[in-house]
């Protein structure tokens, strides 16, 4: 029995390390960040599992009160991890199937609600 | 190793630890109060705006409502019919039925003090910033409209589409309510409502009504103004002078 709990526990385990190092879709402002050596998060364990909570406290703590820092805003997410289209300077929206979101997010079947309202790209021309 | 602490030792080593923690704690305040945004939006300020419906023409109000538009990215609605388009800004014209004199007035979320929209909400959606801005958080959002039918303005739209390439600094979306936010974002960083910047003169003013430098406190101090069914006591922001 322990060695089939084994068995299974690697199984998932691989196939979720798998997926999370699926580097084509990092996205585009992200990859280069990461080959240049940069990190902006922390731990990338951490994110992995606690930016809805990190996300729900600063959308409060933003439009409740007014504090616009960058950090752990969706639209710091999005100007990171959206894709370049190839050959063109378009972007794929970021919720699209196999983009930054959706990979993880189809996996274990949980839907993404910010992008009912939330641009899916980065803006164009401001930053 | 003696255990006991004589009282004097006790009181020492207190009074030392208090002073380093209050030392520390001014420290703290110091650096969060570097940049403004760090830092949650108080009632110290109650930001207002003052329109001057004798030198508004109507030309400036049809510059504000697409101001408005492009700013916030709405008015582009495909699938919406007459009443179902969005109207955060909207000209209006009131007329005295005695003397036949019209007037044009710029109307919009009137940002009150004691907003109607607010008591009404089941799901505290609709709140009011500590500096005077009424909101929608669509997050909490169940696009029940009571706030729409409980304002005295007319200001509230509800989305009734799905929507796509929204502005970044603007999210909107189906089911949820929204109105004007004062440009709460462009406020933030200090500048002036997309709506106040399009008007060339300086027939809508805004800024802060508490501090007496501004403009707007010294203006409303000076002349006539008026808010919008004041017997409704709900102190509104927004203030109007020439109706």
């Amino acid at each position: 029995m322990n060695r089939f709990m084994v068995l299974l526990l690697s199984l998932m385990m691989t196939s979720v390390f798998a997926h999370a190092n699926s580097e084509h879709t990092l996205g585009t402002q992200a990859d280069s960040m990461k080959s240049s050596g940069k990190t902006y998060h922390q731990s990338s364990s951490m994110i992995r599992k606690m930016h809805p909570e990190f996300m729900n406290h600063k959308r409060d703590k933003t439009l409740r009160q007014g504090v616009r820092t960058e950090e752990y805003s969706l639209k710091g997410c999005v100007s990171c991890h959206a894709s370049k289209k190839d050959q063109s300077n378009d972007y794929h929206a970021i919720d699209a199937s196999e983009q930054f979101c959706s990979t993880c997010h189809q996996k274990v079947a949980i839907s993404v609600d910010c992008f009912g309202c939330h641009r899916t790209t980065p803006a164009e021309g401001d930053k | 190793m003696d255990s006991k602490i004589n009282r004097r030792d006790f009181i020492k080593a207190t009074t030392a630890t208090t002073a380093s923690v209050a030392a520390l704690g001014a420290g703290i305040t110091l650096t969060t109060y570097v940049n403004a945004n760090e830092n949650p939006v108080t009632n110290e300020k109650r930001w207002g705006m003052l329109v001057d419906t004798n030198r508004l023409t109507e030309s400036d109000i049809d510059g504000m409502v697409t101001a408005c538009q492009k700013e916030n990215g709405w008015g582009n609605e495909t699938h919406s019919t007459g009443d179902q388009k969005a109207s955060w800004i909207k000209k209006i014209k009131v007329k005295d039925t005695a003397t036949q004199r019209i007037s044009n007035l710029a109307l919009m979320c009137q940002h009150c003090e004691e907003p109607p929209c607010v008591d009404v909400c089941p799901t505290n959606a609709s709140m009011k910033r500590e500096d005077g801005i009424v909101l929608v958080d669509k997050h909490r959002c169940i696009g029940c409209r009571y706030c729409m039918m409980a304002c005295p303005y007319d200001a509230r739209s509800f989305v009734h589409e799905e929507l796509t390439n929204q502005k970044e600094h603007m999210p909107r979306g189906k089911g949820t309510v929204e109105a004007c936010t004062l440009c709460v974002h462009r406020v933030d960083k200090g500048e002036q409502p997309a709506c106040v910047e399009a008007v060339d003169s300086d027939a809508v003013i805004f800024g802060d009504l508490l501090d007496v430098t501004s403009n707007i406190h010294q203006t409303l101090k000076r002349v006539q103004s008026t808010q919008i069914r004041a017997d409704l006591n709900l102190n509104t922001g927004v203030r109007y002078s020439g109706i």
